[in-house]
């Protein structure tokens, strides 16, 4: 039975293989149910800031808020890739490697200079092996992205901006459409996209004035930017492990099936191979 | 009635009625109640007080208040409830 033993182990390393994909997809299932909340939750702040920005938004002030100025012509951007620190989860930091790859090629084919800056270990590892410089790495930020992590990445590359060092800030991260819609995304973040007044606007009292409201709203509106996309890729990176983990534990399934239907064919024929011998043995002394 | 929400980026802390709110604006406290003109005033740091059927109390700091037709929305950075 040299064969049956060696599936019998076969059969084992299956076994335990699902069991931890199992687990695993049930942890991110639960952790997927968080962040999305979080994404919910973060849909009103986000809206309200809108709302106030464009409501106060004309083109006059346009012209003095450095963090609305349109650059002539880009020559220096920053782009920010936000990928997972983890991996077993499908295609996902490729996904959004490739995006980012395809970013910076078409930036460059335009003659603009482009700083990498990569949150998640997967991102910056796979920048480091093609060798490509990356300004700012950060695995800090866990599962859990909170206000403070999207200002700290975001506060130094506005203070680049105003000061005209860089032109434009990209930032790469997955959408969270829904749990099966996740698809990677760049949205420039900066210079700040006019926001549309929508209808006539009504004519509020505003303390201390217009200009001093958009100075403190603009750098919130960025963080929130940022802040967003964190919550969304978190919950994207939970949602893409999960579809893994389901389908390397259906595979597993699968795999059980088949080895489990060799071994007892093997099984089976082992003990109709003994019986004929003994029955032949049998004849063979009556004989 | 007011009605009133208070959030912040990472969550929504208070969502429902009121009759009356406080809020700390960057220079001093503002008090709204019903029918009050529309108003769009930043925020400084201090204590936000909700008064209503069960008043409520957050710590803020930073953001703005925005009152237009009995509504009431404090958008604020940091806000926790004291």
């Amino acid at each position: 039975m040299a064969k049956g033993r060696e599936l019998v182990g076969r059969i084992k390393t299956t076994e335990n293989t699902r069991k931890i994909t199992r687990t695993m997809e049930m942890v991110a299932t639960s952790k997927m149910k968080r962040a999305s909340d979080r994404v919910v939750a973060a849909r009103p702040y986000a809206k309200a800031l809108g709302d106030v920005i464009s409501s106060l938004f004309n083109a006059d002030l346009a012209e003095r808020f450095p963090l609305l100025r349109q650059p002539a012509a880009e020559r220096r951007a920053a782009l920010l890739l936000i990928t997972a620190n983890r991996g077993l989860c499908g295609g996902f930091n490729a996904n959004l490697i490739k995006e980012a790859r395809l970013t910076v090629g078409y930036l460059e084919g335009k003659g603009v200079q482009v700083d990498l800056h990569v949150v998640g270990r997967k991102g910056i590892g796979y920048f480091r092996y093609v060798g490509r410089d990356v300004v700012m790495a950060r695995t800090d930020i866990g599962d859990v992205p909170t206000a403070r992590d999207a200002a700290s990445l975001v506060d130094g590359l506005m203070a680049d901006f105003i000061s005209g060092a860089i032109d434009a800030v990209y930032v790469v991260h997955s959408k969270f459409n829904s749990v099966l819609s996740t698809p990677p995304h760049t949205e420039r973040v900066l210079p700040v996209a006019a926001p549309q007044r929508a209808g006539a606007g009504r004519d509020y009292l505003l303390y201390p004035s217009a200009e001093t409201i958009l100075t403190e709203l603009l750098p919130s509106y960025v963080r929130n930017a940022v802040y967003r996309a964190l919550v969304e890729t978190a919950a994207a990176e939970q949602a893409a492990r999960r579809t893994a983990m389901k389908s390397a534990t259906d595979n597993a399934g699968e795999m059980l099936n088949l080895l489990r239907r060799t071994y007892n064919r093997a099984r089976q024929a082992n003990i109709t191979q003994e019986i004929a011998e003994i029955v032949g043995g049998a004849a063979a002394l009556q004989g | 009635m007011l009605n009133v929400s208070v959030v912040s980026p990472e969550a929504t802390l208070f969502d429902g009625e009121a009759s009356s709110v406080v809020a700390p604006a960057f220079d001093g406290e503002v008090g709204i109640l019903e029918n009050h003109a529309p108003m769009i005033t930043v925020l400084g740091q201090g204590t936000l007080r909700v008064e209503g059927a069960t008043p409520m109390r957050f710590h803020v700091s930073g953001g703005f208040v925005q009152v237009v037709d009995n509504t009431v929305r404090v958008v604020t950075e940091k806000a926790t409830p004291a």
